[in-house]
């Protein structure tokens, strides 16, 4: 019975503790949070992929260039500043002489899958990191964790997006198993 | 302290044997850790040549196939891009600064490059350094001026306007020459200690004026000859380029801007990411890597056994040594930590050799390996890594050194006393 007792009241006070601390903690995101809610579906055109009649068309150097597919994803305001973590694959940007990526871009999923567009601009992170990931490991899905900050599009030069200073990279490791 | 003494003693009556053995295992312990080293600053030196470029497009081929030719001067390009495709993707949006790169002709076994001058203002190597001229200046408007890589500068000897000859193809050995139109010396680069200090670089205009008067592949004879002054008035626009290095306002965009390149309509093209290009080629490079690292790992293990059977083999030779040890009091442990302490002080002495063989051997070929391969190495202290693998050769031969000393043991005292000679 005492120990009982016992128990229940160090639970509580764990949970006391754990309380702050939970919610100071790292919110964990996906990477569909990073679409605002409110932002239209993009419904793109199917394009005729074997019409005849534009053939000549597309095979003539003089035909417009393919456009781009989602030159300025809206982004989520609300994340500005907010300390994430976010699991993802890394297209390594910079290497440091040790063979570790100090400059990368975290995207949702592994390869260039060149039978779609890629990534509109609100799937891509853009990360920096001070230690770097071994370039070795690459691939592998990565946890990153940092305060996550968002460039609206406030000039036609600049492209909205996420950004990142890195805090923490490790492997990301399949929940049960 | 006297077992020590003991030991090197026992090995000085030895000598001979000692030092072959010595020999074997410093001469395993420097090609391993020359296998690493080569390694680590191949590495290193192909990570460090290209820096915040974001893309680079050539004709289409392979990513790592253009990353070696227009970044690192290996193999040659398939083919050329048009100008146009080059002043269209120059003034996109999304670009910040374009290089237009154009090879193919040589001096002397190091490539020329034609370049504009953005190259000079925007090409990064080693995490964000800049290019630095280290006398004179970059070439200017007029065509017949070249900036030379620090390498080649200091291999052909060459100063502040002087006159060369570039040659055409990339041969050591050039038998057509440019010698109808030869370049001055402007300038001449800092060391970089990238595939940069290699090369010379010409405006794109000087690479028009080389080929002005080719016709069908070859050199123009008699009147149809274009003399220097001639060129210089001409109309130099390149026509065709060989890559392009871009720049980008954001780096989000790289994405989209690669596939853009990847589908222009204009002419089939090829942009890659240099980082990405890199890691494949590393990926390639790991598995070469990896073989000669278990090459070396097994030459190291054969010298250790070497090792072993030395002193294994003496063991026999030496029962009345240990026989009389034992008689004037050593214990068992004495004589089984005598062995070790023979392993331990052949090994490391061994190690200390290997270790100095592989300074010398670096220091000697330090100035060749740098010209030509392009590779330099430093003669730097261990790095972390290799202190690691010079601890575990030790620990293995004391490990090794176990067994010798489990035998000697075992023996029993009478065991060398009642030895029939």
């Amino acid at each position: 019975m005492r120990l009982t007792m016992h128990r229940s009241l160090l639970t509580t006070l764990l949970l006391t503790l754990a309380l702050p601390l939970a919610a100071a903690e790292v919110r964990e995101l996906t990477w569909s949070e990073m679409v605002p809610a409110d932002a239209p579906p993009q419904v793109t055109e199917p394009t005729p992929m074997h019409d005849l009649s534009q053939l000549a068309d597309a095979l003539a150097e003089s035909a417009p260039a393919a456009t781009q597919q989602s030159p300025a994803a809206p982004v989520v305001p609300a994340l500005d500043g907010q300390p994430v973590k976010l699991p993802g694959y890394i297209v390594p940007l910079d290497v440091s002489e040790e063979g570790r990526v100090t400059e990368f871009l975290l995207v949702p999923y592994f390869g260039a899958c060149i039978h779609v567009p890629p990534p509109p601009s609100n799937q891509i992170v853009h990360v920096t990191t001070e230690l770097g990931v071994l370039m070795d490991a690459l691939y592998q899905p990565f946890w990153i964790e940092g305060p996550l900050k968002v460039e609206q599009s406030s000039s036609e030069l600049a492209e909205a997006g996420y950004q990142m200073a890195a805090e923490k990279i490790y492997a990301y490791e399949l929940p049960d198993s | 302290m006297y077992l020590l003494r003991l030991a090197l003693a026992s090995l000085g009556n030895r000598r001979f044997t000692a030092w072959l053995t010595v020999f074997a295992i410093a001469l395993s312990v420097c090609l391993l850790l020359a296998v690493e080293r080569v390694r680590t600053e191949a590495r290193a030196s192909f990570a460090n040549t290209i820096s915040g470029t974001d893309l680079i497009v050539g004709a289409r081929s392979g990513s790592v196939n253009l990353l070696l030719y227009s970044v690192f001067r290996i193999g040659n390009a398939t083919n050329n891009i048009r100008w146009d495709s080059f002043e269209h993707f120059a003034e996109h949006r999304q670009i910040k600064w374009a290089i237009p790169i154009s090879l193919g002709d040589s001096h002397r076994g190091y490539r020329v490059m034609g370049t504009s001058p953005a190259y000079f203002e925007h090409y990064r190597y080693a995490r964000t350094q800049a290019l630095q001229l280290s006398s004179g200046r970059a070439f200017a408007d007029d065509p017949f001026e070249v900036v030379l890589g620090a390498e080649v500068a200091q291999a052909l000897n060459y100063r502040l306007d002087q006159e060369l000859v570039l040659a055409h193809g990339v041969a050591t050995i050039s038998l057509v020459k440019h010698d109808d139109k030869p370049f001055k010396v402007v300038g001449i680069l800092a060391r970089t200690g990238t595939p940069v200090d290699r090369t010379l670089h010409i405006s794109l205009a000087g690479m028009e004026a080389l080929h002005v008067d080719w016709q069908n592949g070859m050199p123009a004879r008699g009147a149809a000859k274009v003399s220097v002054e001639q060129a210089r008035a001409m109309d130099l626009q390149p026509k065709q380029i060989t890559a392009v290095m871009l720049g980008l306002n954001s780096k989000i965009a790289t994405f989209s801007l690669q596939r853009e390149i990847n589908e222009f309509r204009g002419e089939p093209l090829l942009a890659i990411l240099p980082g990405v290009a890199l890691q494949e080629l590393w990926s390639l490079m790991g598995t070469a890597e990896k073989a000669l690292f278990v090459v070396s790992l097994f030459v190291v293990l054969t010298g250790l056994i070497g090792m072993l059977t030395a002193i294994l083999t003496s063991l026999n030779e030496r029962r009345r040594e240990m026989a009389i040890l034992r008689s004037v009091g050593a214990r068992p442990w004495h004589i089984a930590s005598l062995l070790i302490v023979e392993a331990f002080a052949l090994a490391l002495a061994g190690v200390l050799l290997g270790v100095l063989l592989l300074y010398l051997g670096i220091a000697g070929a330090q100035a060749y390996v740098q010209a030509n391969y392009g590779l330099y190495l430093p003669l730097s202290l261990p790095t972390r890594y290799e202190w690691t693998l010079l601890g575990a050769i030790l620990s293995a031969a004391l490990l090794m050194g176990c067994v010798p000393a489990w035998r000697a043991y075992r023996q029993s005292l009478a065991d060398g006393l009642s030895i029939r000679l």
